[in-house]
């Protein structure tokens, strides 16, 4: 056990995640196998991340260019993430994350077109609010051949019939679409972008340890009008909403010390987002690269410091699989006045992915100088799984 | 009472072990031989299963596409556009490694978690750095293999070893990268996986898919039929269970031949078993009668006999199955050999010992040793008490009964023939009737020995003295005894003449087809795949090379089986390669390029039924169509369910620009050695390519022809063995039995060479009646074997050819045998003592 935990303690954040997801599903070993996630890690060959290129500097980024791959960084993501209500009141959450990872820095030469080091994983996820329910799907595959992969312009990402892709007319806000499906539960969403996108970290560089190159490349458009169509229990729902995009990529951002991270992404009623995860060490104690972003609802953003905001967790939820997540947070941000309530719109949002987490819908409640302001929006916790 | 007989019989199997081992011996040979081919045939058969079951894994069903297999794009919009999964794309063909044949089957890692499990699991230790990094080197080394530890062994290859492999006849680097997670006895072996990306480099079929592996679940109508609407005209989806049923049938009409030879083999053990008990039951008719004198029943007397045959067929069968099973594991060998050569690679190194051969075995062995006591039982029940006791009373009555006998074989022979016209198409029937027809034979017989006993004896008497003319009347006299070695040795050289023409007339037939077939001076190809194409423009331009022309040959899977497509370019003039049966060729050629016909071939023609003027539905690119059959042509082509179709005709229906070999015609001063050598020194280090003069393809062809018949051979032989036991097991007795008469003969002059001349005389003479009378049978054989059997089985036309040799050597080889299973007997009978021999009386 004490291998498990060393390696849960490197698999600080969701591209290891994504990393251990990859080989776990190589090696077919099945979710909830313990005793085979130690030597996943090994399984990527080595951690080595040398040929790939390294975040190390701040970059200027460029639209619609950016929203498509960059297969010279190791690992990459594309997180959709949102909150719909159905005509009937129904309440719904989802997430669709599509994952890219480079096995190699280059593909070696094949008149196959089979051949690739590109490979790609999805997790679907649906929160039905009424029925109490949580339903997970993932997909995975090669990046070749059409199967799965990910494009500029026009901008799509997919893997086999889920994708994530423009649907706009090129004028200047984002237009896109977004389906998924698995036999129980689908999805289909035309999303338009309601704020451009914003850089998080330091001009998009965000840092997760002091390790030079220990960092990514981070954006998010924190706030997308939804609507589309939810089949659910056996039923069909036209829904609207709003959604939350994150887009990340790096090559390798390990710290020794560190255990997980919890990740907020909020959306405020009065038209504000906010964004911060939460670096946690080995000892519980808060990393100290831990930041955030302020968005205002011209658009505008702010980087957030560790010290700029707290965290509090007020209660726990035990897995039943193992492992107690925290389960509902008070979070302060006294320079802008802010003071939340965060609880989770169901408390079982754990995803049984080849690798464990919880991701889930939230709403929020609070005050922001006084005046009572509330929201929703998705939390991510990882490293908790036991 | 009973126990008191059974124990004055047993004490007599006790003092004639000769006698009793031989009546062993013969029901094991004939039991052994059944249960070994069985064997053989159930393990290659279960071992192609296995491998076939290890390669579907879960799948429920397969799509299918033409000669080239899928486009794989279309896996590509099966899962992207209509969002179907459970389906793994399969890149599958044979490559060699040193000689070894191994079939590879290159996989999509991401798509096998629901197909296969052992494409994934490696038993590699896990602290071991290639089990680590095991996936992942899947798909990124370039060549990165796994295979079983077995197969490993047997290349002598290490995990972390970079070998070659070679395919379509260029050589490509591998590495194993981890064993399977799965022993031998899971059908793995002989296979390699590798990522869809290397199987396709090596195959050489980049963008293409063999075919797509779907499961579907109990039930799940909608899902299938969703997916039926979206594939596209050229592709098919069928059961995988049926898939490997259809290529499994392909070999059926081997195996049932085999059978038949296995059967043949018994038929012989069945004269020999009822030759031994006869004896049995002759040589104690005294001591039977004075049991009966005693008080002993009928119906005891009959029990008893049976009682004994059925122990001795018990312990004779229990022999022949082990022994079957160690002859079975030799057979097997040649069998997965015969069957790797024409059908599908089948990799079986293990006989698998089933319950079902054994019983047959033991059914067989105790089965026909009780049909055979039968007849000598109800005798000895017949006698009267006081009767048994007299020696000529047995012949007499043997003499009455022969007439009879004839008569039924002479019915049976006419039921037989009844058979073979009635029976249609069964092959099962046809062997039946071949049976019958040895059994009709049989029993016809003795009367003509005993006929040509009396015709010869005065001749021998002319030629060589009284003892000659006794030594060959004494044949017919003493026919309850001579008659049975007589009819087994005659059995076995029949089947040996019925086998040997039959063998002789098609090997004789397949050679002239190959002489007419093989038009092209050189002939070029690639042993699986496609042959370069800049090669092929090359050779065209060497000199010497006059014209050429090109075959691809392809398979077309539909839900009844595999048809085999030779799509041919023809040279100029070489129409006359292609032998046409039922059409005048001046109206097939003309159109041949044009329209939409084929040519069947005969085999083709006679499983399916069709003839010129039919149609033949096959699945093209646009979906199925109709062409017409313009005539049926020779082929003695093994995998013999083949369509003749012009190249042209193949690429306007077909999207295959394949080509697996090109003949090459070359100028009449050409000298074909250097030509041959300069199409080597053009294609070396770019194809391995097979080059041979259509002599050497002739003579080569003929070689895995033979190799075919090895096992017929083997099995002949065997069928031999049983007759000469018979022989030998027959004149012992013979001797054994008129130990007395013999030393009344040497009491009253007869030297100890006279008498030993006599009996060698006598052995000769059987030899030579067996042998004049196998020939007739054997002839009928051989023509049955021909025209009904080989016909049935695989739809060939064979001209019969009768080779007075086969004939000579035959009757040479039965007077051969006899003599030399006489030889002991006759040296026995000398050195007998008469004075102790009368004593003994």
């Amino acid at each position: 056990m004490s291998i498990v935990l060393q390696e849960w303690r490197k698999c600080i954040f969701k591209l290891t995640a994504v990393l251990l997801v990859a080989c776990a599903v190589l090696a077919g070993t099945a979710a909830g196998e313990d005793p085979q996630r130690s030597e996943l890690a090994d399984l990527l060959g080595g951690n080595s991340d040398e040929g790939f290129k390294k975040a190390t500097a701040p970059r200027s980024f460029t639209f619609p260019a950016d929203h498509g791959p960059h297969p010279e960084y190791r690992n990459e993501w594309w997180y959709m993430t949102g909150n719909l209500d159905a005509n009937d009141g129904r309440r719904f959450g989802f997430e669709l994350t599509i994952f890219r990872f480079s096995l190699a820095p280059e593909a070696s030469e094949s008149i196959s077109a089979w051949r690739t080091n590109q490979v790609y994983i999805a997790h679907f996820a649906m929160t039905d609010a009424g029925r109490g329910r949580f339903h997970v799907a993932e997909r995975y595959s090669r990046g070749a051949l059409g199967l799965a992969g990910a494009a500029a312009d026009p901008f799509r990402v997919w893997i086999d019939d889920w994708e994530i892709a423009a649907a706009g007319d090129g004028s200047a806000s984002e237009q896109w679409r977004l389906r998924a499906s698995d036999a129980e539960f689908a999805l289909e969403l035309s999303l338009d972008a309601l704020k451009p996108p914003v850089l998080n970290g330091i001009d998009g560089l965000s840092q997760k340890s002091s390790e030079p190159g220990n960092a990514s490349y981070y954006y998010s458009i924190t706030r997308w009008q939804a609507q589309g169509n939810v089949q659910i229990g056996g039923d069909d729902y036209t829904v609207s909403g709003l959604a939350w995009l994150d887009r990340e990529w790096s090559s390798s951002a390990l710290g020794a010390d560190q255990q997980g991270w919890d990740w907020f992404a909020l959306q405020l009623a009065d038209g504000s987002e906010l964004m911060f995860y939460n670096l946690r060490k080995a000892d519980g104690s808060q990393d100290e690269h831990s930041a955030g972003t302020w968005v205002s609802p011209d658009g505008t953003a702010r980087h957030l410091d560790r010290d700029e905001i707290s965290i509090e967790a007020d209660e726990t939820w035990a897995s039943p699989e193992g492992g107690a997540y925290p389960s509902a947070w008070t979070i302060e941000l006294p320079g802008y006045g802010l003071s939340l309530k965060v609880a989770p719109v169901l408390d079982d949002q754990e995803l049984f992915t080849t690798v464990r987490y919880w991701e889930g819908a939230v709403d929020v409640t609070g005050t922001r100088d006084g005046a009572s302001v509330d929201g929703r929006g998705y939390v991510e916790l990882t490293g908790y799984a036991k | 009472m009973i126990p008191v007989v059974y124990r004055a019989n047993f004490s007599y199997l006790v003092r004639h072990p000769w006698q009793l081992s031989l009546s062993l011996l013969g029901i094991s040979i004939g039991v052994a031989v059944i249960v070994a081919v069985d064997l053989a045939n159930d393990s290659a058969r279960k071992a192609f299963l296995l491998s076939m079951d290890a390669v579907t894994g879960e799948a429920t069903h397969q799509v299918i596409g033409g000669p080239r297999g899928i486009e794989e794009t279309l896996y590509t919009r099966l899962r992207v556009e209509h969002g179907i999964r459970s389906l793994a794309p399969v890149v599958e063909g044979n490559v060699t490694v040193d000689d070894v044949s191994l079939q590879v089957l290159g996989v999509d890692l991401f798509a096998e978690q629901e197909m296969r499990s052992f494409t994934r699991r490696s038993t590699v230790a896990e602290n071991d750095d290639a089990t680590r990094s095991l996936f992942r080197t899947m798909l990124v080394e370039p060549g990165a293999v796994m295979m079983s530890v077995a197969t490993a062994d047997t290349l002598g290859i290490a995990v972390g070893e970079r070998f070659d492999i070679s395919a379509a006849g260029r050589r490509h680097g591998a590495l194993l990268a981890g064993l399977f997670d799965a022993d031998s006895s899971q059908g793995l072996d002989n296979l390699v996986t590798t990522d869809i990306a290397n199987a396709q480099a090596w195959l050489d079929a980049p963008g293409r898919l063999s075919r797509i592996d779907v499961r579907i679940a109990d039930g799940d109508i909608a899902y299938r039929e969703k997916l039926e609407s979206v594939l596209p005209a050229d592709t098919t989806l069928l059961a995988a269970a049926g898939r490997t049923r259809t290529t499994a049938e392909m070999s059926k009409a081997f195996m049932t031949n085999l059978t038949a030879m296995s059967l043949l083999a018994l038929l012989v053990g069945l004269f020999l078993i009822y030759n031994s008990v006869s004896f049995s039951v002759l040589q104690r008719r005294r001591l039977i009668g004075i049991l009966r004198a005693l008080g002993m029943t009928r119906r005891q007397t009959f029990t008893l006999i049976l009682t004994e045959s059925a122990g001795i067929g018990l312990v004779a069968a229990t022999a022949g199955v082990v022994a079957g099973v160690w002859l079975g594991e030799q057979l097997l060998g040649l069998v997965a050999q015969s069957i790797n050569d024409f059908y599908f690679r089948v990799s079986v190194t293990d006989i698998s010992i089933s319950t079902a051969s054994i019983g047959k075995g033991v059914a067989a062995g105790v089965g026909a040793s009780l049909f055979a006591a039968a007849v000598p039982a109800i005798e000895a029940a017949s006698y009267q008490p006081r009767l048994a006791m007299v020696r000529s009373v047995l012949e007499q009555h043997s003499r009455r009964l022969l007439p009879v006998v004839a008569l039924t074989g002479a019915g049976t022979i006419v039921v037989a023939v009844c058979v073979l016209a009635l029976s249609g198409r069964s092959l099962v029937a046809g062997l039946a009737a071949v049976f019958m027809l040895i059994l009709g034979f049989a029993l016809c017989v003795p009367l003509v020995v005993k006929m040509s006993t009396a015709l010869l004896a005065p001749f021998a008497g002319l030629a060589g003295g009284v003892w000659a003319r006794l030594a060959v009347s004494e044949i017919g006299a003493s026919l309850s005894r001579t008659g049975v070695a007589i009819v087994a040795l005659a059995v076995a050289v029949s089947a040996t003449i019925g086998v040997s023409v039959m063998v002789d007339s098609f090997r004789l037939s397949v050679g002239d087809w190959l002489q007419q077939t093989l038009q092209a001076d050189v002939y070029a190809g690639v042993r699986r795949g496609d042959m370069d194409r800049d090669l092929i423009a090359d050779f065209a331009r060497t000199p010497g090379v006059e014209a050429i022309s090109t075959s691809r040959r392809a398979w077309l899977e539909t839900r009844d089986g595999r048809t085999q497509i030779l799509a041919i370019r023809m040279a100029p003039g070489s129409y006359a390669g292609t032998e046409v049966l039922d059409a005048e060729p001046e109206d097939v050629w003309p159109s041949f390029d044009r329209d939409d016909v084929v040519l069947v071939s005969e085999p083709y023609a006679y499983r399916n039924g069709v003839g010129p003027g039919d149609d033949v539905r096959l699945r093209t690119r646009t979906g199925d169509e109709l062409f017409r059959v313009a005539a049926t042509y020779q082929s003695y082509d093994l995998n013999a369910s083949a369509l003749l179709m012009s190249r042209a005709t193949y690429d306007r229906h077909f999207d295959d620009d394949g080509i697996d070999s090109i003949g090459l015609y070359l100028a009449d001063d050409a000298d074909v050695d250097d030509v041959i050598a300069e199409l080597e020194s053009i294609s070396a280090g770019r194809q391995d390519l097979l080059i041979n003069s259509n002599v050497r393809i002739r003579e080569l062809s003929l070689e895995i022809f033979d190799r075919t018949f090895v096992i017929t051979d083997v099995l002949y032989w065997l069928a031999i063995g049983v007759a000469f036991i018979g022989i030998l097991s027959a004149m012992l007795a013979l001797q054994l039995e008129r130990a007395r008469d013999l030393a009344v003969l040497r009491a009253l002059g007869m030297t100890p060479g006279q008498l030993g001349r006599m009996i060698t005389l006598q052995t000769s003479v059987i030899g030579l009646l067996s042998g004049i009378s196998a020939i007739p049978l054997g002839l009928v054989m051989a023509y049955v074997l021909i025209e009904v059997i080989n016909r049935r089985a695989f739809g060939w036309q064979i001209d019969m050819a009768i080779a007075p040799g086969i004939l000579v050597s035959a009757v040479v080889f039965a007077v051969a045998a006899a003599l030399l299973a006489g030889l002991y007997p006759a040296w026995r009978a000398a050195q007998s003592q008469p004075a102790l021999a009368m004593r003994e009386e």
